[in-house]
């Protein structure tokens, strides 16, 4: 656990500032078709500051950590808060004051000896081996990581947290009758350290039974007819459709920079079956995947409500921007590493869910597609989303059909929102995905299984 | 200050003592950087750092260990993981490090930034922007000046130093009328010098000029298949997109790459020659040693639409037996055409020009398929209006087989010199 050269010197300070001492730990092994690929242990610890004055921010972060390196990066930073106010002031006032107090999550957690990692995916890629005859190549990844935060801010919330998530990808190739490669993926885990989420590889055995039981039917599959289509978006694509067809353009910093969401605030911008939230750390009475209690400017986290009920109520905020919209910070600001400033970050964001059996979903499409797994997506500042969709279904006439081949779905967020006419009564969260914006971020998304319409590409 | 020769000398001479081969490579350096944020000077930010990344190979087993802190105590400490690392690995015959090369000192760019002329730059950039194209929002721009030293040593004796400086300018940008908005578009540029205005390098004023006629856009009717133009932002991401599904490690290792067997032969159309050239006079402080312990050399990737090369590491390379990389950048040369950018559109009956491709990841087999942002219809050799909600596919290996022209003109911006390329038989779809 880090040690506190911080201590309380900032508190009252004239100027906001915050101090960040940080750890980052990484441990990553990879086998590809039994070859040990990437064998890795990485720790990146340091310590930054940040400096707010008249409506700019002097930043400074050093590798070192010790009480000199402490007042090296407080040093720096209030210089260049003093530098950046003399050449591009602002001549904002001071933040209102936050809420005072101090939060410590942080625990000890297990940090296992890289022997476990490989004898882990090692057991794994056996099984594979032997189980899954007609693949052509298969991998196992296996990935700890956990960032530990000591934040001292001058007003506002003290804290000290951790954050640790594992998990183990399996990715499997097979071939199509012509010889085709095609492939698929499955991230297993979540919050908790490797030895916590992990303990018998045997328990992941009927997950990879499943998984080749997948691709042995996308292998036989069929290209998606590209266009306007009627689709039931299995959880998986809920959480990325909120994260980033509709959370991008909600997060305050991007509304200044011009997104969709800038003309929306109070409008109806999807079916009156979604409601969506940011989630701070519980979410229907339950903990969310990645738990944040406090932000890195200070400010004690709360759920942000973003859509209710259909109609846009909010933004998430850094305190600046808070300011900016008259509205209440919320604890969306996080940097990623030690050297990396605060920005507006989504947490754990999700679509609720409704009251629709996905069996019920199914049958209600005429002509349509079952979509179930995702690999990537990325947002615009105008609400077109895309996401790559890696494995689905064909409906007919309220039947699923054969397999479908990799695609592309987009729309318009909120277009393709106003067109959702059933949410499932169930809701699945995830948080493998590492969100990219300046820095990357952990975050978790979820939702349930909805039927609306999309573009889907394809030939 | 740490000495971080010394540093990475205690690393080799502890591999050593512990009956291990391997590599140390150690890294100090400072960062100034500005961020505008809406169009605004948002923040000023210094780091300092420092990193060790050790590589230990014993009884045939490898493990590699990484710290930022690079203290003698740290140094020990990093070993000693990557050894624990190694002796729970897996045999292989393919690990191994570089063999001797002799020593060499590489001195490379700025190393001290400018910080007022940096900042003067920035401003000059925003208010010409606010001026020139008053519907642009800039939603980000991160301007930085890096600088730094490295050394990296091997078992083997190899022996690389270099130190290098430049700036780096980032712009992500759209345009706006009052609720209707273009997509953003982002480019950068890599430069050893403050003496030119940022808005005059690389494809920043062409962006800019584009993405101020994508406020008001069409949706595609229908579905039809022709000419794809790729500017020369575009092309980058697609070469970048062939080169990782067909010629890197993962998929030759495994052997499900489409080119493993065509190493020599014709993978594209005979006007395409694709260079991987970091010591190019256009290449700003490129590549000097791979991360293996290399020196670098620039090489063809594709020439005259030959395969010349696969991008493989040393470990790549011994698991498959072909040759590694001349260098592990991506400091991207494509060999310009004959035609005038003007003469290709003026050639093409139907297509679009696609300034960003937003896709999903592309399969093994190179087929993709992703939304055409920032983008045009071409129509009876004319550019016309700018569109949305429109979808490209097609296959990766297909397409470059396919080139029907690359413009006589390039841009270059410091980290690569591209052409304008256009192919034929995309599968273009709207609503």
């Amino acid at each position: 656990m880090l040690n506190d050269h911080i201590g309380s010197k900032i508190k009252g300070s004239s100027l906001h500032t915050e101090i960040r001492a940080q750890v980052n730990t990484n441990r990553s092994v990879g086998l590809l078709c039994g070859n040990l690929v990437r064998n890795s242990r990485s720790r990146s610890e340091g310590v930054c500051a940040r400096v707010y004055k008249n409506g700019v921010y002097g930043f400074s972060a050093s590798g070192e950590y010790s009480p000199d390196a402490v007042a090296q990066v407080l040093a720096a930073a209030h210089d260049n808060a003093v530098f950046m106010d003399k050449r591009a002031s602002k001549g904002e006032k001071a933040f209102p004051a936050a809420l005072e107090g101090s939060v410590v999550s942080a625990k000890e957690i297990n940090d296992a000896e890289q022997r476990a990692y490989i004898e882990f995916a090692r057991e794994l890629d056996d099984y594979i081996a032997k189980k899954c005859p007609a693949l052509v190549s298969r991998s196992i990844s296996v990935r700890d990581e956990a960032i530990e935060k000591l934040l001292r801010v001058s007003d506002g919330c003290d804290s000290h947290g951790l954050l640790p998530r594992s998990f183990v990808y399996i990715s499997m190739t097979a071939n199509t009758p012509d010889g085709t490669p095609v492939d698929l993926f499955e991230p297993i885990g979540g919050y908790g350290d490797f030895t916590c989420n992990f303990s018998d590889p045997a328990l992941l055995f009927g997950k990879v039974d499943a998984l080749y039981e997948q691709i042995m039917q996308k292998r036989e599959g069929i290209y998606a007819d590209a266009g306007l289509r009627d689709v039931v978006m299995g959880p998986d694509l809920a959480g990325i459709l909120a994260h980033e067809a509709v959370g991008h353009t909600v997060e305050a910093d991007l509304v200044l920079g011009g997104s969709v969401a800038a003309h929306s605030l109070g409008k109806q911008v999807a079916s009156e079956l979604v409601t969506m939230i940011d989630y701070a750390h519980t979410a229907l009475g339950k903990p969310v995947p990645l738990p944040v209690y406090v932000d890195d400017e200070g400010t004690k986290a709360e759920d942000a409500v973003l859509i209710k009920d259909g109609i846009l109520t909010g933004y998430m905020n850094s305190r600046e921007t808070a300011e900016h919209f008259g509205m209440k910070p919320q604890g969306n600001a996080r940097g990623y590493g030690y050297s990396d400033e605060p920005l507006i970050r989504m947490r754990n964001t999700a679509i609720l869910p409704g009251t629709s059996k996905l069996a019920d979903m199914i049958s209600a499409v005429d002509d349509g597609y079952y979509l179930t797994a995702t690999n990537n997506g990325q947002a615009d500042t105008t609400g077109e989303f895309m996401f790559g969709v890696c494995m689905g279904y064909e409906i007919k006439k309220g039947k699923l059909g054969k397999a479908i081949l990799d695609t592309t779905i987009s729309g318009v967020a909120f277009d393709m929102l106003k067109t959702v006419d059933m949410l499932s009564d169930d809701m699945v969260w995830a948080c493998n995905g590492t969100c990219g914006k300046k820095q990357p971020m952990p975050v978790g998304m979820g939702g349930p299984a909805i039927k609306c319409k999309v573009m889907m590409g394809g030939r | 200050m740490i000495d971080i020769r010394k540093q990475a000398q205690l690393a080799i001479e502890l591999l050593k003592q512990a009956d291990a081969v391997g590599q140390c490579s150690v890294s100090s350096g400072k960062a100034l950087e500005f961020n505008v944020d809406g169009g605004q000077f948002s923040l000023m930010r210094t780091l300092f750092s420092s990193s060790i990344g050790i590589t230990a190979y014993k009884d045939g087993k490898k493990g590699t260990a990484a710290t930022n802190d690079i203290s003698d105590i740290a140094v020990k400490a990093a070993v000693e993981d990557a050894l624990r690392s190694a002796e729970s690995g897996v045999p292989d015959e393919a690990y191994g490090i570089a063999e001797y090369q002799p020593a060499e000192k590489f001195v490379d760019g700025e190393l001290e930034p400018d910080r007022d002329k940096l900042f003067d730059r920035v401003e000059e950039f925003v208010k010409t922007v606010e001026n020139e194209y008053p519907s642009i929002i800039l939603e980000q721009v991160i301007v930085t000046h890096s600088a730094g030293k490295n050394v990296l040593l091997n078992t083997n004796g190899v022996d690389f130093e270099s130190e290098d400086g430049g700036y780096g300018f980032d712009a992500m940008f759209s345009a706006h009328e009052g609720e209707l908005s273009s997509s953003f578009l982002g480019c950068g540029i890599t430069t050893n010098s403050l003496d030119t205005p940022f808005i005059e390098l690389g494809t920043m004023r062409e962006n800019l000029d584009a993405v101020t006629k994508q406020i008001h856009t069409q949706p595609l009717e229908g579905k039809f298949t022709g000419t794809m133009l790729l500017p020369p932002d575009s092309l980058r991401d697609f070469i970048d997109m062939l080169a990782s599904n067909f010629a890197c490690d993962g998929t030759l290792i495994d052997g499900t790459s489409p080119w493993r067997n065509m190493l020599g032969k014709q993978v594209a159309d005979e006007k395409l020659t694709v260079s991987i050239a970091p010591l190019d006079s256009r290449i700003v402080s490129g590549q000097r040693y791979t991360g293996d312990g290399y020196k670098s050399e620039n090489y063809d990737f594709i020439k005259d639409g030959v395969l010349n090369s696969f991008m493989l590491s040393r470990y790549g390379a011994k698991k498959t037996g072909f040759e590694r990389a001349k260098n592990s950048s991506f400091s991207l040369i494509v060999k310009n055409g004959d035609k005038s950018l003007s003469d290709i559109i003026a050639s093409i009956d139907k297509g679009i020009m696609v300034g960003r491709f937003s896709g999903g990841n592309p399969g093994t087999n190179g087929d993709f398929s992703g939304v055409a942002k920032n983008s045009f219809i071409i129509e009876n050799g004319a550019v016309g209006s700018s569109l949305s909600e429109t979808m490209i596919s097609g296959n990766l290996a297909e397409m470059f087989r396919n080139v029907t022209a690359i413009s006589a003109e390039t841009v270059c911006d410091g980290s690569s010199c591209l052409p304008w390329l256009a192919v034929k038989g995309i599968t273009v779809s709207g609503k």
